[in-house]
């Protein structure tokens, strides 16, 4: 079922517009005396090709405010927007379609279909949207992740890291305008995580891609341009060209 | 533990509910097979209680001749003996009765009943209060131009008082006033059965012969019991007469016996195809215990780990499948009584009409039902149990469930080793070893073909799926991945499509070669160009006055008599096919080894090759024949014919009955023109005499032949209504197998539907998932079916050439339809993997 993007009005797109805008976002779980307010009235936006990580405790707020900035879960309140498209109105069909074409996803785990090979998962976004992409483009996240001789082997064939570098891939390879990274590392060692940061920070840097990211690793969250943290679905404050010891600094005041 | 298992088995309820599901249906169709013919036997049992519930004697021929296929015929008895049964003392009253065949033509000229329905009787209205007919409305009928006729039949077929009445028997088509309405007893028509009754000399004369009547039924007048008063009768009876008394309770146990061997059959049938669906419901609870056993490794791990030893775990399986298996045969069984109606209106519409008053349940059926059903389900159950046991405590962490395939190349050694036994076994039977080795060589070839399917899955599964990643890209390549991942599960989930196809395709197979060979036989023997034919084979057909009468029409050549009775010949009970050696020249031809077939003398006899050789008769050999009405007669072999597998292994002069009281009709009259006689003309002349009055179906060459060679369709038909039972359990193995599978794969759903797969898309990997594994079934199914098929046909042809013919149509409607089972099984899981919740599946925690 490929789904033509002909079938959609094309995405409102402006350049001047963010990547991601959150408007006073609300999101309430349960009712009355039970009623848990994950997110509460947040406002942010994430600017076109910056690397921002969101930080907070556990339970703070931050994936949940990272799959309603997707489109993968309902607000309660307010209203998110992707590259100046409206989320709020939206079908799930349209939805889904903005997914494969605007945002690319890395999770901590389980990334990849295990039926398919590491070239098949790169390009599955765009296949599942019945589009080649563009060639010369995935080329070059090929290269850039370093696995040009593994792109026939299956996942369960990959190490954990490799297994990260090709969801890396996966989520670049339609060149969305925002990629949401939900503690990309969470599962690796130190070593092997830093191979995957630095190849996402050169994905910013060098390829000029968004890149958001949720951890609640100090160092991880170093990579980053920017650092907003949440604390009761709330945010907190804010910090630019972090670096470990400040962030560690920060979070021990946050956690007061 | 136990209560521990109890707990955990019902805290899945939409599993419980769905593995129960295969043993519902399964479980069903036995009850229902059971409650059907429960029924039906008490429904009979009942009826003929009623008809001779005041009967306290009853006085019939000593001689009678087994029937070949069971049942008997009995020779006539004198009416002058009424004399002496009325004058034995204790004998209040006694009324002669006759069972002939009279085929009432409804006032659209078309006859009242179906052809193989109820049957249509002649009989005997009279004021003797020991007859069985009570007037209800009118006069009882007095002459040869007057008839009465049942209540029910007189009603639907809108006949009143006053109406005259056409009706076909023995002697001819006469027309009849109807004088009076007759109730049976109590019940206005017994089992759908059509009565047409006259006054004692007329029915004799009309249905059977002047001056014998079928049977006397006796009243006592309560004096003696009903022992004494049929030995009285039988010490009066004239020994010249051969004639026997019984009680009524005898009569009425014997019919109910007869009633009962047909329908034991009947059962017996409906039995084998129950058992059939249990059979693909205990590979579908296997199917769902192993995949389940493979999915709650990490439970069975943790228990082992928290201390619950192999047996616990072993028996927590077992418990679950004990529950399932008690469900599952209750609700089964209560299925049945719905499935019993089912199974009633689908024989109706294969044109078997049995008549059922009321339900009959009987406890016995009922435990019965809830036995064979739990213990096929916890057998099912053993093997994935035990696996779940050897789980090690720490095994190791998985996603996904996969199940080991184990060495392809010894799974397919063994499997055609197995093969390789049931085709020796097959072959043995060929050449004349016992069937049970036939049943044994076809469950080795079926293991066979199980046995190997997971080693031979994939690679199938895979090219099975190529076309479908060519024509649906991303998603067909996932379907076809998925179909190949598990190889175990695909094959197993496949079995049952596999067997219910190689059954339907076997029977295709056989049916069709059945088809041909009939065209051959009948087309051999029958060269004219139009034929009457009747379709009651076992009861009545058209008078032998009929072929005289057609060929007496102008521009008819020459028409001929062809019909069956049961004689018994050289000390058994055997069909014997009568004609006219004088005028079947050239119109039936048996393929002649030795003698002439138009030299058939009144006591002479042709005999089939094979049968001659079997019993050692050559020309010449005298047979000892035994009429119905106890004529001995000695025969001598005349010719002998070519047997073919359809067209009897006796035939006889109808001059070798004259003079005796067997009743003889005609089944079929076959009928050549004058050349150059107007063919419309002398087809409306034919039709005139028969088809207008009622008498028969008139068709030409072709369309006779078409005709009889389509009757095996309609069995055909009903094996295929049997077996749709078989294919929906197998449907449902298909929907639960992928239910599982996407429950097991929720989190790849979510991750899909995550990164921009659309529920549609979605949809569409489980359906293509589901036909490449329905259609590894039916495509494995077919091959087996087709070989099956041939074998069947070797092994039943009656050493006549059989021919091998491939209904090509019919195969690929059988692989269409296995397509469209695959889209629909996938309806359901399909829909229940877009409900995948995303946030769920990926969420980390």
């Amino acid at each position: 079922m490929n789904n033509s993007s002909a079938s959609f009005p094309p995405p409102v797109a402006s350049t001047d517009s963010p990547a991601a805008r959150a408007t006073n976002v609300s999101k309430i779980y349960g009712h009355d005396d039970s009623e848990v307010r994950a997110l509460d009235d947040v406002t942010i936006q994430f600017e076109k090709g910056h690397f921002s990580a969101i930080m907070g405790p556990s339970g703070s707020g931050k994936s949940t405010l990272m799959h309603c900035m997707a489109g993968l879960d309902s607000l309660t309140k307010g209203s998110v927007s992707i590259n100046g498209i409206d989320l709020g109105g939206l079908s799930d069909k349209a939805l889904t379609q903005l997914r494969r074409e605007q945002i690319g996803f890395i999770f901590q785990a389980f990334n990849l279909i295990p039926t398919l090979n590491a070239k098949e998962n790169i390009v599955l976004p765009l296949s599942l949207g019945g589009l080649k992409g563009d060639a010369s483009w995935i080329e070059k996240v090929i290269d850039a992740i370093g696995l040009r001789d593994r792109l026939e082997h299956r996942p369960s064939e990959l190490s954990g890291g490799q297994q990260q570098r090709v969801a890396v891939a996966r989520a670049l390879a339609s060149e969305p305008a925002i990629i949401f990274a939900d503690e990309p590392t969470g599962n690796l060692d130190s070593k092997t995580g830093g191979e995957v940061l630095g190849f996402m920070r050169r994905a910013v840097t060098d390829l000029s891609q968004t890149i958001v990211m949720v951890t609640h690793d100090a160092v991880a969250a170093s990579y980053a341009d920017r650092i907003v943290f949440l604390k009761d679905g709330k945010i907190a404050g804010e910090m630019f060209e972090p670096t470990p010891d400040r962030v560690l600094d920060y979070l021990k005041h946050l956690g007061e | 533990m136990f209560r521990l298992s109890l707990k955990m088995t019902l805290a899945r309820k939409g599993r419980l509910f769905l593995t129960s599901l295969a043993i519902i249906l399964g479980t069903g169709f036995l009850a229902g097979t059971y409650i059907f013919s429960d029924t039906l036997n008490s429904t009979f049992d009942r009826l003929f209680s009623d008809v001779f519930k005041d009967v306290d004697a009853y006085v019939r021929s000593s001689s009678f001749v087994e029937a070949e296929f069971g049942g008997e015929q009995r020779g006539s008895a004198p009416i002058s003996a009424l004399e002496t049964v009325l004058s034995v003392p204790g004998v209040k009253d006694a009324a002669p009765d006759v069972q002939g065949y009279a085929r009432i033509i409804g006032k659209d000229g078309k006859p009242i009943g179906a052809d193989n329905g109820p049957p249509t009787f002649g009989g005997i209205a009279s004021a003797s209060v020991a007859g069985l007919w009570n007037i209800e409305d009118g006069r009882l009928p007095v002459g040869p131009t007057e008839m009465v006729m049942d209540k029910a039949t007189a009603k639907a077929s809108k006949f009143v008082l006053g109406d005259t009445v056409r009706i076909n028997a023995q002697s001819g088509s006469r027309e009849f006033a109807m004088v009076g309405i007759v109730n049976y007893g109590d019940v206005s028509s017994p089992g759908g059965a059509t009565f047409a009754l006259f006054d004692q000399p007329t029915a004799s004369e009309f249905l059977l012969k002047p001056g014998f009547v079928d049977a006397f039924l006796v009243q006592g007048d309560g004096t003696v019991s009903d022992e004494q008063l049929t030995s009285a009768i039988n010490a009066a009876l004239s020994p010249a007469d051969k004639l026997e008394t019984i009680t009524g309770a005898q009569i009425t146990q014997e019919t109910q016996d007869q009633i009962g061997a047909v329908l034991s059959f009947l059962t017996l049938f409906l039995t084998a195809f129950s058992f059939i669906a249990l059979g693909i419901g205990c590979f579908v609870i296997y199917n769902v215990f192993s995949i389940t056993t493979a999915q709650r490794l990490k439970e069975n791990a943790l228990m082992r780990a928290i201390g619950a030893n192999k047996r616990q775990v072993v028996v927590a399986m077992m418990v679950e499948a004990l529950i399932i298996g008690l469900l599952g045969s209750a609700l089964g069984f209560l299925s049945g009584i719905g499935l019993s109606r089912g199974l009633s209106a689908m024989l109706n519409a294969f044109g078997i009409e049995l008549p059922t008053t009321g339900l009959t349940i009987q406890t016995n059926r009922i435990v019965l039902t809830m036995i064979v059903g739990t213990v096929i389900t916890i057998l099912s159950a053993i093997l994935p149990a035990l696996r779940a046991g050897r789980v090690p405590p720490l095994a190791a962490l998985r996603d996904t469930a996969l199940e080991n395939v184990g060495s392809v190349k010894r799974r397919v050694t063994i499997g055609v080793v197995a093969m390789l036994l049931g085709a020796g076994a097959i072959t043995a039977t060929a050449a004349g070893a016992t069937n049970v080795l036939l049943g044994i060589g076809v469950l080795l070839v079926f293991a066979g073909v199980l046995i190997i399917g997971p080693g031979i899955a994939k690679p199938v599964a895979l090219s099975l799926g190529r076309p479908i990643e060519k024509l649906r890209g991303v998603t067909g390549a996932m379907a076809r991945q998925n179909a190949a991942r598990n190889p175990k599960r695909t094959a197993r989930t496949a079995a049952p499509v596999l067997i219910g196809v190689a059954l339907v395709t076997a029977m295709t197979v056989f049916a069709a070669s059945v088809r041909s060979e009939v065209r051959t036989t009948i087309g051999d023997q029958f060269q004219g160009d139009y034929i009457v034919s009747s379709a009651n084979r076992q009861f009545g057909g058209l008078a032998p006055s009929l072929a005289l009468e057609l060929a007496a029409i102008p521009g008819v050549a020459q028409a001929t008599g062809l019909g069956f009775t049961s004689v018994n010949l050289d000390g058994s009970g055997k069909f014997v096919i009568i004609i006219d050696p004088a005028t079947a020249s050239g119109l039936i031809t048996f393929n002649m080894v030795q003698g002439d077939q138009s030299k058939l003398s009144a006591n002479g006899i042709l005999v089939s090759d094979t049968r001659a050789l079997a019993k050692g008769w050559t020309i010449g050999s005298t047979i000892d024949v035994a009429m119905v009405d106890g004529t001995q007669k000695t025969v001598t072999v005349e010719g002998t014919f070519a047997s073919s597998g359809f067209g009897g292994s006796y035939v006889v002069s109808r001059a070798l009955f004259e003079g005796t009281l067997n009743n003889l009709f005609d089944t079929n009259i076959y009928i050549r023109l004058t050349s150059g006689a107007n063919n419309d003309q002398v087809y409306d002349a034919l039709a005139a005499a028969s088809t207008d009055k009622g008498l028969g179906t008139l068709q030409s060459r072709d369309e006779f032949i078409d005709a009889e060679s389509g009757q095996i369709n309609q069995i055909l038909g009903l094996i295929y209504g049997l077996l749709g039972l078989s294919i929906i359990i197998a449907i449902v193995g298909i929907v639960i197998t992928l239910l599982l599978s996407v429950f097991e794969r929720k989190r790849e759903i979510g991750l899909l539907r995550a990164i921009g797969m659309t529920r549609s898309q979605v949809r569409t990997t489980v359906r293509w998932e589901s036909v490449i594994t329905s259609m590894f079934g039916a495509i494995v199914g077919v091959v087996l079916g087709v070989v099956m098929g041939f074998v069947l046909i070797l092994i039943l042809a009656d050493s006549g050439a059989s021919a091998f013919s491939l209904p090509i149509a019919a195969t690929i409607w059988i692989l269409v339809l296995s397509f469209i089972v695959g889209v629909l099984a996938a309806v359901y899981p399909a829909r229940r993997a877009t409900k995948v919740d995303i946030m769920q599946s990926i969420a980390t925690t």
